[in-house]
């Protein structure tokens, strides 16, 4: 068995899964919401690509932004009309993104039609070195996510904005005796984390192909990703996202392609039973 | 202030939900007209409306065709569809409906094994008529119902002999994991033994799976000459466009497929579909005058979507029961429209198919065609309709068919 191709494209598969769990790593690693509508949220990033890149033929970096922007909007209508009147209440917030996730897939569906959609990825080709052969598309994607999480580490440590997006998570009643604005940070940290993951639709868009229902399957391995490397922590979701993406590629030895879900699943459950704040603890009071 | 906004926005919630439920009981009653009525049991929303909505739009263009000749029997057909949204317990619900509340005289419908399932006995013990349209597993028989599509002995039968022919004796075997690939799987490795073609590999992968990674490179160890994917639904153009992603083409390691239809190709991209070998009952670039003319009206009238073979079973399915209908005496007896469909003949789009006489399948024409830039297929070789064995008689030689009990 060709391990080193393994690995590699272990690789690959651990940067499409950090794209993905980017996004949750700020609205549930941060924000503490259960976002039951994040699938939907790359699916909205996806179409968005979809009809910029192959409707309307404009270049794919141009789709990338513009599937940032309606992301965002779509996640800062959400906050400010549900999910702003339900923060600290779980149950409802589940129920909400729920409902809201069903919604966006027959939106979709009336204004798309109900058939998958292509894009086009913008790389073709591969690169082979000695006996393993990368697509240049997944090496595109193992860079861009890279260039994400930089990204969005420096946005949330080094800039005044990241800063108050650490304050208001961290002690809100504080922040507010403070005179920040908090329920202003509050649309704008998660529209920017629904933008994230709008962009993430737009790459895994160029993988397969786009679909009302393709974020479904986003869900489970994105907060997999996040709790198991801790809740709270950019660093932790990477972490995360390396070993899912690594053990689902090299676990395939030894059960197959279903065996290799079921162990990864079963891994999940013991190091959360010993660890259960994930593999980075975040320090709180 | 708050509490009466909210009060008022209850009001018009709920006066538009009766409203909504009031617009579709009549709809459902006959209002006084003289007609026959037909269940349309397709989903519009939901996961599988991807290949549901183009169904009920070519049925509902037979049955306005039907009436524009006359109707059956100097009646109208009237549809009434119901949207069961890809779920089987709402199918089961709505099945209720259009038997029990509407007395539709036929269902055609449900997509998924799982919704025929949670139908069929809302269907015998009502005594009423299902006509399932779709290619399943087979090993199914009932009396209350007419099965039209494919089943995976007719395809199987002529296909493997052909691509060990044509295209090399190694094969590797993947497949979506549930009951209809694995059938179909197994029937096709029994054929390709009995032809001297060898099993190089064998896996499943989860529905829905979208990371194809270590399949290709296990499939590319194996180094077989013909990858044979029953990977169905979203999975399925997931690993095409990967495969060729890849760097394979369909001359290095060839794909062939019982699955694939214009849609998937539209969703794959061209290149990922190039090259690769697919058989169907029906593709849309099937040279007979019937089915210039049903591709000519569908894109007048519903625009220039490509057509598939369910939407083309769909369609036949329609005119299938129209026949029955007129060739039974008394079209109340649901049992003389049963036995009116064997034997029952008709010029379908895709060539002349007929109903057998005794298992309540549909013997089909069969094409092998192969993925074209344009999203088509070219159509390299055609069959003669192949009799349906819902228990093929390559694996279950011995086994008691229910029919002719």
């Amino acid at each position: 068995m060709n391990v080193m191709q393994q690995i590699v494209d272990g690789v690959s598969v651990s940067s499409s899964l950090l794209l993905v769990a980017l996004g949750l790593a700020i609205t549930f690693g941060i924000m503490k919401i259960i976002n039951l509508a994040h699938g939907e949220l790359i699916m909205v990033g996806a179409y968005t690509t979809y009809a910029v890149n192959t409707v309307a033929k404009l270049p794919f970096f141009v789709a990338v932004i513009a599937a940032f922007v309606v992301t965002a909007i779509v996640g800062a209508l959400m906050e400010r009309f549900v999910l702003r009147s339900l923060y600290g209440r779980p149950m409802e917030t589940l129920l909400a993104t729920f409902g809201i996730s069903i919604m966006l897939q027959q939106i979709v569906r009336i204004l798309f039609g109900a058939t998958n959609k292509a894009v086009i990825s913008p790389i073709s080709g591969t690169l082979t070195l000695g006996n393993i052969v990368i697509p240049y598309l997944r090496l595109f994607i193992i860079v861009f996510s890279i260039l994400m999480l930089l990204l969005t580490a420096y946005i949330l440590f080094r800039t005044k904005f990241g800063m108050l997006v650490r304050t208001v998570s961290q002690n809100r009643s504080m922040s507010d005796c403070l005179g920040i604005n908090t329920s202003r940070i509050d649309l704008l940290t998660f529209s920017f984390g629904a933008g994230i993951t709008g962009v993430a639709g737009a790459i895994v868009a160029t993988l397969r192909n786009v679909s009302p229902t393709m974020g479904i399957e986003y869900m489970i391995d994105s907060f997999l990703a996040v709790v198991l490397g801790g809740v709270g922590s950019l660093v932790g979701t990477a972490i995360g996202s390396v070993i899912i993406g690594e053990a689902s590629q090299l676990l395939t030895f030894v059960g197959g392609e279903i065996g290799a879900r079921i162990i990864i699943f079963v891994l999940v459950i013991i190091v959360i039973r010993f660890r259960p704040e994930g593999i980075i603890k975040l320090e709180s009071r | 202030m708050r509490k009466t906004t909210i009060r008022l926005f209850v009001i018009l919630l709920v006066s538009a939900l009766v409203l909504v439920g009031c617009g579709n009981k009549n709809s459902g009653s006959s209002s006084g007209e003289d007609g026959i009525k037909v269940g349309i049991l397709l989903s519009s929303s939901g996961p599988t409306a991807l290949i549901e909505a183009g169904m009920i739009k070519t049925a509902m263009m037979a049955i306005e065709e039907i009436n524009e000749n006359g109707g059956v029997k100097g009646k109208k057909l009237i549809p009434i569809q119901e949207d069961y949204a890809g779920d089987p317990s709402m199918a089961a619900t709505k099945a209720k409906k259009l038997v029990m509340e509407d007395k539709v005289t036929a269902v055609l419908g449900t997509f998924t094994s799982a919704s025929r399932q949670a139908v069929l006995p809302i269907i015998e013990q009502n005594n009423s008529l299902l006509i399932f349209p779709n290619l399943y597993e087979g090993e199914e028989y009932s009396e209350n119902v007419i099965y039209t599509g494919p089943i995976p002995n007719q395809g199987l039968e002529k296909f493997i002999p052909w691509l060990v022919e044509n295209k090399g004796k190694r094969f590797f075997f993947i497949g979506s994991d549930y009951v209809f690939p694995i059938v179909m799987n197994n029937q096709a490795k029994a054929l390709l033994e009995m032809h001297g073609g060898e099993v190089v590999g064998e896996e499943y992968v989860p529905f829905g799976h979208m990371e194809f990674a270590s399949l290709i490179n296990k499939i590319k160890e194996a180094d077989p000459d013909i990858v044979f994917s029953t990977v169905v639904a979203e999975s399925e153009s997931a690993f095409f466009k990967q495969f060729h992603d890849y760097g394979i083409t369909a001359d290095d390691i060839l794909i062939a497929s019982p699955i694939p239809t214009e849609n998937d190709l539209a969703a794959m991209g061209p290149e990922a579909g190039k090259g690769h070998v697919v058989i169907q009952a029906y593709f849309q670039s099937v040279d007979t005058p019937e089915n210039k003319k049903f591709v000519e009206n569908y894109h007048k009238k519903y625009g220039n979507e490509p057509v598939n073979t369910q939407m083309e079973a769909a369609y036949y399915s329609i005119y299938l029961l129209a026949a029955a209908l007129e060739k039974a005496e008394d079209i109340t007896d649901t049992k003389q429209i049963i036995d009116a469909f064997a034997g029952q003949e008709f010029q379908a789009p895709s060539g002349k198919i007929k109903v057998d006489e005794e298992n309540h399948h549909t013997h089909l024409n069969y094409y092998v065609g192969v993925g074209n830039l344009d999203g088509q297929f070219d159509i390299i070789d055609k069959y003669d309709p192949v009799r349906p064995e819902p228990w093929s008689k390559l694996l279950y030689p011995d086994h008691e068919e229910p029919w002719k009990k």
